[in-house]
């Protein structure tokens, strides 16, 4: 079994990276010392402390993705980068909430069984939900601020305990005088304002790159990247996804939602539907029958293509927290915290893609490779092209092969694994801005199909839910 | 002619209750004790009978609110409650009967709540004792040393400069006074504990914070 300086060195390895740099060296110290010191505050602290190890895999990610935007120098660049390399990791030092945002990104291996040790995966998994709660004096004196009355006067009930950790906070269960079971989601204060303020901080340190070819790739990173945490820290943005979600499914598809109560939500609160139910280690645990495993995992890949579809969105969060398999047989899908919205330009390379995602011809696929990292379409094929396709035709093999498609092949996972760590250490993952989420999201939701060991006929589901597109498809049927 | 203590204690609050409607209005600086003693219906030098400066007056409607604060802390304790949690709520309940005052309240900060000149001042000394008591019986019902001048020392200098941040706390809601707070909090009680542990294990050690 690896150790977890094995695993922190494996992570942000780089195969062709040049010999160490002075910030090279830093960056270790740095990290060294930033693995040991707890977050400036009272719940994130205990938070920190017990997620030591989730966080030095998020950080390893976090220094791996800002060390990525200088690799591209030129040599003679290289010393002047170096300078502001330092002063970002210096800056990444003192931030306080941002490194915990960071942090979140490690969450997505937690989806990872048999990859990273079974006892990793069991830790990182119950951090979801054992993450110590803020004491209810502190919840009230929020709900208060927020709601303008204390819990127990604004609820019929609220239980003082928290079930849950949620992003930047955590969730109580409670009922509302009207008698409905709600989950009420409480922000930790200020730390929204912190985190939008480390972002600006990172982002006026980086100013001086500019002048760099390197700038645009970072300003539309950065900006990327700003719009997907300002949702994140806000619970009225995240409220109104949800809701747009909500109104994506209907009754029959099994698909669940909550409803919120935008009466009893702020920036800093949101109430919304309790859904009752487990999460997949307990689903799991009672050993469900095949056909189980896969009505859930075809109602999860039938609500990410109704987001992607009719809602131009990507749910990038999926992590074992917040899927609920419900006792009726319903999949919830919680926090819409973590979503990207397609603008017009993307979508309409989306739009592009579908063809090769259908018809799985390698030379469409290669032709739609090229167009998405910005290419001529007589850019020569080269190791980063052949290793974007492969990767694709692992992502969409399920959909262009036809018929059932063991999701728990351990081969079909590791090789999928593999294609991506391969592309994270040849920073292939950055072509466009959208692509890091892009990669966690088709990861994560890989992963959990892994997990439910589904067998699943992808093709009849994503050609029905491809329809609310309004695409013109006419003569894709000639190709497949 | 003799002033009966009712009498007293009626014009006392007539001040009171006019310094707090003119500090809200015109602010604490641009009030003057004539206008105070205007409103409350009394002369001018008799106003000084009842408060020698306005900052007294201040200290005396902060006192009045961190009574009330600690009145709705002892109604709705819980009793599964941390001691993190008492000691949050009962700063927390001041904090929020002290909200009116907040914007006037600087000036006596140094005077009535600084650990530096604590006892200079007698409404000061007795704010001050007063909320030290109620932090005692929290420590007490939480089975810790209620009688440790250091302890309480230093839960003061965390308290007071809790309150100095609030003061000036520009964040909505002075949601950045609550993190303050929840982290001092922490912090004292975790000094708390390792203190008492210090002592259970080292018997008559001079680690005793209350030697």
């Amino acid at each position: 079994m690896p150790t977890v300086a094995q695993l922190l060195s494996a992570v942000p390895a780089e195969d062709d990276a040049p010999p160490a740099t002075p910030a090279d060296e830093k960056l270790r110290a740095l990290f060294a010392r930033l693995s040991l010191r707890p977050v400036p505050t009272g719940a994130l602290g205990r938070f920190w402390r017990l997620t030591g190890l989730h966080a030095k895999i998020g950080l390893a990610y976090g220094m791996h993705w800002l060390r990525g935007w200088f690799q591209n120098a030129e040599r003679q660049e290289r010393h002047r980068l170096d300078t502001h390399l330092n002063a970002a990791y210096r800056l990444l030092e003192t931030m306080g909430y941002l490194r915990g945002a960071v942090m979140k990104v490690g969450q997505t291996l937690a989806n990872f069984p048999d990859i990273v040790p079974a006892e990793f995966v069991d830790t990182l998994e119950r951090l979801h939900f054992d993450a110590p709660p803020m004491h209810y004096g502190l919840v009230r004196e929020l709900l208060h601020d927020e709601l303008g009355g204390d819990p127990e006067d604004v609820f019929d009930s609220f239980e003082t305990e928290a079930f849950a950790a949620a992003s930047l906070g955590q969730v109580h269960r409670a009922r509302l005088k009207t008698g409905e079971r709600v989950a009420v989601k409480v922000q930790y204060p200020g730390i929204a304002r912190t985190i939008r303020a480390d972002f600006r901080g990172l982002t006026a340190l980086l100013t001086p790159l500019r002048l760099s070819r390197e700038w645009e790739s970072v300003k539309s990173r950065l900006d990327f990247i700003r719009r997907a945490l300002e949702v994140e820290t806000d619970y009225e943005q995240e409220a109104r996804f949800q809701e747009r979600a909500r109104a994506l499914f209907r009754e029959d598809d099994g698909i669940v939602v909550p409803r919120v109560y935008s009466e009893f939500s702020t920036r800093r609160v949101l109430t919304m539907e309790y859904l009752e139910g487990s999460h997949v280690r307990e689903f799991l645990a009672g050993q469900p029958p095949q056909a189980a495993r896969n009505a859930y995992g075809e109602k999860l890949l039938r609500a990410w293509y109704r987001l992607f579809y009719a809602g131009r969105m990507n749910y990038i969060d999926i992590h074992p927290g917040n899927l609920v398999f419900m006792d009726d047989g319903r999949l919830g899908l919680l926090d819409f915290g973590c979503v990207i919205e397609h603008a017009d330009e993307e979508w309409e390379l989306m739009r592009i893609g579908d063809r090769p995602l259908t018809t799985g011809r390698r030379d469409e696929r290669i032709a739609f490779v090229k167009q998405w990292l910005g290419l001529p379409p007589d850019a020569p094929e080269d190791e980063s092209m052949r290793l974007l396709d492969e990767y694709a035709e692992s992502t969409w093999r399920p959909r262009f092969a036809g018929g059932e498609f063991d999701f728990g092949d351990p081969q079909e996972f590791r090789r999928a694994f593999d294609l991506v760590l391969q592309m994270m250490r040849k920073r292939y993952t950055r072509g466009r801005p959208v692509d890091a989420y892009i990669t966690r999201w088709d990861f994560a939701y890989r992963s959990m199909l892994y997990r439910l060991q589904a067998r699943i006929d992808v093709r009849p589901i994503a050609e029905e839910e491809v329809k609310a597109t309004g695409w013109d498809r006419s003569d894709y049927a000639l190709s497949i | 002619m003799r002033i009966t203590r009712e009498a007293r204690q009626a014009t006392r609050r007539g001040i009171l209750d006019a310094a707090r409607r003119l500090f809200a209005e015109q602010g604490f600086e641009p009030t003057t004790t004539r206008d105070l003693a205007r409103t409350a219906g009394i002369a001018a030098g008799t106003l000084f009978n009842y408060f020698p400066t306005k900052e007294a007056i201040v200290t005396a409607l902060a006192s009045e609110a961190l009574a009330r604060g600690r009145s709705d802390f002892e109604g709705r304790r819980r009793e599964q409650a941390s001691l993190e949690e008492d000691l949050f709520a009962h700063v927390a309940a001041g904090l929020r009967r002290l909200r009116p005052l907040r914007k006037f309240l600087q000036p006596v900060l140094e005077a009535a709540f600084s650990p530096a000149s604590a006892g200079a001042d007698d409404a000061g000394a007795a704010l001050r004792s007063e909320h030290l008591e109620c932090v005692g019986r929290v420590l007490a019902a939480h089975g810790m040393d209620a009688s440790s001048p250091l302890a309480l020392q230093l839960y003061w200098t965390l308290y007071t400069g809790v309150l100095g941040f609030w003061v000036a706390d520009r964040s909505p809601k002075q949601e950045d006074t609550l993190a303050l707070l929840d982290q001092s909090i922490a912090m004292f009680a975790a000094w708390l504990r390792g203190s008492s542990s210090a002592v259970a294990g080292n018997g008559d050690h001079n680690t005793h914070p209350n030697p």
